[in-house]
């Protein structure tokens, strides 16, 4: 019931209204913009929302988040190169449907479905979240590390390519928060006798570091590799107009990928991408058309945007009522809660409930908010990304990574942090490393470090009580079942891939 | 060979960082040790390498290298880095400006752009506009050049 009154304090406010709608302009372009991602885009203008209220900062970037996670679907359609990894599910269907002159049909299925499921993941967000921050207030430390340590182990082996480097890139994201001050005993640790390190390592810079600068350096290494420009593909005059008989039987595929979006978006760290192809493919198996799949069909496009956007909601509940960043974009928005001196966790739920759901009345606005401009607007948005000179486009975008990082603290030492933080970013994407959960773990750390030494005290020192904890266990077997059931399909994976060699 | 050279390289980084917990002084009565998580991640990282560098070592013997990882690219990204650290660096001799109108032409030549009248618009057009965006309308104080400061001279 909260959420009425926040709806209508967020819509008689006109400034927050414009920033909504900004943000969800913001979002498409930046979503849409081949190589350029909602998270970086965040990164890089959170300095600036130093400068604004609470409500309005985190309002600006959860909905450039959403916006950016749907415009990811007009690269997909109209360009054939998916602007965000989820919205590669988007393009088995969406890319046919574009060369078949219906690129317009294809963007409103998108647009709809988006909105469909992005509106559900916001719906469970606010029915749930409030019964999930009850529980969590009943957990002790022991339970509160066992489910960081199912959050570390799930989003180290279960994105990616490799298991082993996604859980090396978890631990170098932990070893990373290390350095610094010990906040419980004041101890230095890997600071090397250096004051700047004393603080520790800043979570904006880093962050720019990595998504910003990092993926300017990945941008230039595939510039080299780029052959040809991107094309817009356009709709032929009856592709452009989308009935309601066409969209019908595309309701089913958008709901369920809605419910499957919204299921994974509440487990840390599997996102968008996994809902999408998990959609997708629950799609194809149930379609009646099932034939048509992959050639253009517009269930083809529901089914993986309403997945792909309805995780966003729902990947906002184990940041709010736990501290537990589910996702790149929810790590980022963890750092503005901080910066505006607001603690996450199921206190915030007692302490500053009236933020939390104006928050999600904002993140509804947003979503219709991209709806009506991607609905009307995709064409023309798609246009105005073509008419950006990309050797522009980087180089800009490579300088307000550094104004941005020097502006945070006003610490030059911060720059020094980015830039060197994006190198390690290009050098962990290039070699196949876990980007997402480096930074992930690295904003985890903290919070796991200070439950495992709480929970080390009250046992006297006894790890067992990990395991004497019925809630406790349950989660680190969790996390360890997650492991083993994606080393079993790696291993499965690579038998088709044997086989499949065998019969050749 | 490229993967047991990963494994080689996070087994350096997992050793150095179990030396750097290792130095971090024990707990004090009643206290847990502050070095305990970063000895665990890193011999935890420690491990991981092993695995790496076994997995390396058993496809190098079982199967041929993998070339398929493109070089291509690399040198102008090692530039473009090398840029970077000279231009953050630069901040602290010669304050924003005019690092940014030294560097906004180098970075847009990096990514091919040829157009003379664009560089040179470039070298005004970027300073003023990060300047006016950041240091006037955001108020965030520009970092002094200790060198020389091109902003200071101009204000005076």
């Amino acid at each position: 019931m909260e959420i009425f009154p926040a709806l209508f304090s967020v819509i008689t406010d006109p400034t927050l209204l414009f920033a909504i709608v900004l943000a969800a302009a913001v979002g498409m372009i930046v979503g849409a913009t081949p190589g350029l991602t909602a998270s970086a885009a965040i990164a890089m203008l959170l300095p600036i929302t130093f400068y604004m209220p609470p409500l309005f900062a985190l309002a600006f970037l959860y909905v450039i988040g959403k916006s950016g996670r749907y415009g990811g679907s007009v690269a997909a359609i109209l360009f054939n190169t998916p602007g965000t990894a989820a919205s590669a599910a988007t393009q088995i269907d969406g890319y046919p449907l574009a060369r078949a002159g219906k690129a317009g049909k294809a963007m409103k299925v998108a647009t709809i479905s988006s909105v469909i499921g992005d509106l559900m993941g916001d719906i469970m967000l606010v029915v749930g979240v409030g019964f999930i921050a009850a529980i969590a207030l009943k957990l002790g430390p022991p339970e509160t590390f066992a489910i960081y340590f199912a959050a570390f182990v799930v989003i180290g082996s279960v994105i990616g390519k490799s298991i082993v480097k996604g859980l090396a890139s978890a631990l170098l994201g932990i070893l990373v928060a290390m350095v610094g001050l010990d906040p419980i005993s004041s101890e230095e640790r890997y600071t090397f006798g250096s004051f700047d390190l004393s603080n520790g390592i800043g979570l904006v810079p880093l962050m720019i570091g990595v998504f910003v600068l990092g993926e300017v350096f990945s941008q230039l290494e595939e510039r080299k590799k780029a052959k040809g420009d991107i094309k817009e593909n356009e709709s032929d005059p009856t592709g452009h107009t989308l009935t309601y008989e066409e969209y019908k039987p595309c309701i089913p595929h958008a709901v369920r990928g809605g419910f499957i979006g919204a299921g994974i978006g509440v487990l840390p760290g599997l996102g968008s991408a996994i809902a999408a192809f998990i959609s997708y493919g629950e799609g194809k198996r149930r379609a009646k058309n099932s034939e048509q799949w992959g050639k253009g069909a517009l269930e083809g496009v529901a089914a993986p945007e309403a997945a792909n956007n309805a995780v966003s909601g729902p990947s906002m509940a184990p940041l709010l009522t736990l501290g537990i960043p589910g996702s790149t974009i929810g790590a980022i928005l963890l750092g503005v809660f901080l910066i505006h001196g607001i603690q996450v966790g199921p206190t915030l739920f007692l302490t500053d409930k009236e933020l939390v759901y104006q928050l999600f009345a904002c993140g509804m606005l947003g979503i219709l908010a991209y709806g009506i401009i991607g609905y009307f607007g995709a064409t023309q948005v798609a246009r105005l990304i073509l008419k950006v000179p990309v050797n522009v486009l980087y180089p800009l975008i490579f300088m307000t990574a550094f104004v941005a990082s020097y502006s945070a603290r006003g610490s030059m030492f911060d720059v020094t942090v980015m830039t060197i933080a994006g190198f390690v970013g290009w050098l962990m994407r290039k070699y196949d490393f876990n980007v997402a959960a480096f930074v992930i773990s690295f904003v985890l750390a903290k919070g796991a470090e200070e439950t495992f030494r709480q929970s080390l005290l009250m046992s006297d020192g006894g790890a067992l009580i990990f395991v004497e904890r019925p809630i406790a266990a349950a989660f680190l077997l969790l996390g360890l079942a997650a492991m083993g059931f994606r080393i079993r399909s790696i291993l499965k994976e690579r038998q088709v891939a044997d086989g499949g060699l065998g019969d050749a | 060979m490229q993967n047991m050279a990963e494994g080689i390289g996070l087994a350096i980084l997992a050793l150095l960082a179990i030396w750097g917990a290792w130095q971090v002084p024990g707990a004090s009565p009643g206290d847990t040790w502050a070095g305990i998580v970063p000895f665990a991640a890193s011999l935890a990282l420690l491990v991981l390498s092993g695995v790496m560098i076994a997995t390396a070592a058993r496809a190098n013997a079982t199967g041929p290298i993998d070339h398929s990882q493109s070089e291509s690219g690399t040198l102008d990204i090692l530039v473009l880095f090398a840029v970077a650290l000279i231009y953050q660096q630069s901040f602290r001799w010669f304050g924003y400006v005019l690092s940014t109108a030294i560097v906004a032409p180098v970075v847009m030549y990096i990514f091919g752009a040829r157009s003379w009248v664009g560089l040179a618009a470039s070298v005004v057009v970027c300073p003023l506009v990060f300047h006016i965006l950041f240091f006037v309308l955001l108020g965030v104080f520009p970092p002094y050049g200790e060198v020389f400061d091109l902003l200071d001279w101009l204000r005076e």
